[in-house]
């Protein structure tokens, strides 16, 4: 054997020495789940009798109605929610940008809401919006606000547009922000002797910089999207919604309520395998920035 | 006026109604928790009069025998132990993707971040199943256990070692320091604002996790505050709306003290909830 091989032969071990830890806790609780809701996928179920049927899951799921349902709430996030936040977001920064030192203020109450929960968002918002207890109410009756009901299921997906905007919008800028503020102070300078405008400068110089951050907040926010539970799930505890609102309620309801573990099973692995497409991007310049230069 | 000035306050025009949009919730939640059921219904949007804090909170504390002290109590358990113990694994396999070139190093990592991406739908119906072979149902290892995977955190930890650079490694090494006195003395130390902000955002993360131990956990004695608060209904099992807010505000009452404390630290890093 050469030395050369020898040496790596001898970092390898040390360096799953230091990984050990990480790789059995992986194995364990990522990789193995992953390999049995493949497994169970495959399998029909009555009770607590299981057999093999190949891929009759997925067949039925295609043709399962409620399950594609399911999606109008992420397509609606999706569409709506996500641009319209990253749009906001962004013109937010470029308002934290123009007040570096007075702002920090905004910057705090905007990021607060990302510290809580979904599901206290969820309480807490849907009380706002109940018939019973909405201050909001008598607001937009003012406003001329006809409905007798705020909390109807025709205005569910507008209320977590509210509910989630509430949540991400503040955190989204002042990500946004601190990749602003990472940016030569040289280009804005030059762009400006050159005659270009704030709105100039914003569009194109600053925004095509921000292109890599702005990709990477969209697809995390469409994986979140795509899995949204905690706040139409508490919504639900005040107006009727049903089971399959959401893709992850309907794999929680097939699997919990109904007792359908296999089907559940196959479910998650569609949804896995829409949420890996999605994160492609992102894995391949997370690899390459990190790793990229040394080996 | 000039442009200058009327730009400046529609700015702040603008960054004005939208903190109003942001503090709103937080504002109707502290007076909500001085209003009784029957001040809620009035819709108003000032502090209840009389004020019935005091009976709230002790509603609360006494509700089911102090279940919350149990839930409050699991929530710190779950939350500091999943975190530290995450992000320490977490450090020690971010440590060997910085230092070692090593047999199968890309894919590993390519590996590790691709799982990364799965959603929690996926991987918590089959632990399910997984634990309930195992029986460890209803325990607190089903909710711990699988927090002290924190893939992201191995992620940020290659990019916080890859700060220090290779000199201070070698001359380390020609010291006669062996490789886990490295870690300890050379890398460690320098990462040490990243490991406290990288606990912070695990903490806060097991802190509001709902689903899991929706899923794992049974009885109320072992329910984290954010599974127990949904479950207050009084006897006949109707909600009591003004039980849950107070406990609402319990739940998140830590989070904003540590959020304001140690804000510092709470640096927006693109974390996956």
């Amino acid at each position: 054997m050469t030395s050369v091989t020898k040496k790596k032969l001898m970092t390898t071990l040390k360096a799953y020495l230091f990984l050990a830890p990480f790789l059995a806790l992986f194995i364990l609780m990522v990789i193995y789940p992953i390999g049995l809701g493949a497994k169970l996928s495959l399998y029909g179920q009555r009770g607590a009798r299981m057999w093999y049927v190949g891929f009759d899951n997925y067949f039925r799921i295609f043709q399962d109605k409620k399950f594609w349902e399911a999606f109008k709430i992420p397509a609606f996030l999706l569409f709506v929610q996500v641009p319209l936040m990253l749009l906001l977001a962004t013109i937010v920064s470029l308002m934290f940008e123009t007040r570096k030192r007075s702002g920090s203020v905004f910057r705090f109450i905007y990021y607060l809401p990302y510290c809580i929960p979904g599901i206290v968002a969820g309480i807490v918002w849907s009380y706002i919006f109940s018939d019973s207890m909405s201050p909001l109410k008598p607001l937009l009756q003012f406003f001329g606000y006809q409905g007798e009901k705020l909390l109807t299921r025709p205005n569910v997906p507008l209320i977590l547009l509210i509910i989630i905007l509430w949540e991400f919008t503040g955190y989204t800028a002042f990500v946004i922000y601190s990749s602003l503020i990472s940016i030569p102070r040289e280009y804005s300078e030059a762009a400006q002797l050159d005659g270009a405008g704030f709105w100039q400068i914003a569009f194109k110089i600053k925004i095509p910089l921000l292109k890599d951050v702005l990709i990477t907040l969209f697809i995390f926010n469409a994986i979140g999207a795509i899995q949204v539970f905690n706040e139409p799930w508490m919504l639900g505890g005040l107006v009727v919604l049903p089971n399959n609102y959401t893709p992850a309620m309907y794999i929680y309801s097939s699997a919990f309520s109904q007792g359908r573990f296999t089907y559940a099973a196959a479910m998650g692995m569609i949804l896995a395998c829409v949420t890996f497409v999605f994160s492609l991007w992102v894995l391949r310049t997370a690899a390459k920035q990190l790793l990229g230069s040394k080996s | 006026m000039s442009k200058r000035v009327m730009v400046g306050i529609g700015v702040t025009a603008i960054l004005v109604a939208l903190a109003v949009y942001f503090i709103f919730p937080f504002y109707w939640l502290v007076i909500g928790i001085t209003k009784d059921v029957g001040q809620l219904f009035q819709k108003s949007l000032l502090p209840g009069v009389p004020s019935h804090l005091r009976e709230n909170i002790q509603r609360v504390f006494a509700y089911e025998n102090g279940v919350f002290f149990k839930w409050l109590g699991n929530s710190f358990l779950y939350a500091t132990v999943g975190s530290v113990t995450g992000v320490t694994v977490a450090a020690l396999a971010g440590f060997a993707f910085r230092r070692y070139d090593f047999f199968l190093k890309k894919p590993l990592f390519i590996l590790i971040l691709g799982f990364s991406m799965v959603p929690g739908y996926a991987t918590t119906l089959p632990l399910f199943m997984m634990f309930r072979d195992l029986r460890l149902i209803d325990t607190r290892w089903a909710v711990l256990l699988p927090a002290f995977v924190n893939v992201f955190g191995v992620y940020m930890m290659v990019a916080y070692f890859n700060q220090i650079t290779d000199d201070m490694f070698d001359a380390a090494e020609i010291d006669g320091a062996n490789d886990f006195a490295i870690f300890l003395r050379i890398a460690f130390p320098n990462i040490v604002p990243g490991f406290i902000t990288l606990v912070l955002l695990s903490f806060v993360g097991s802190w509001n996790n709902f689903f899991l131990p929706l899923v794992v956990l049974n009885s109320r004695a072992k329910m984290p505050l954010i599974l127990g608060i949904t479950t207050i209904t009084d006897p006949q099992g109707f909600p009591v709306y003004n039980l849950t807010l107070t406990a609402s505000f319990f739940t998140i009452l830590p989070l904003l003290i540590m959020f304001t404390a140690l804000q510092r630290y709470f640096r927006p890093q693109l974390y996956v909830r």
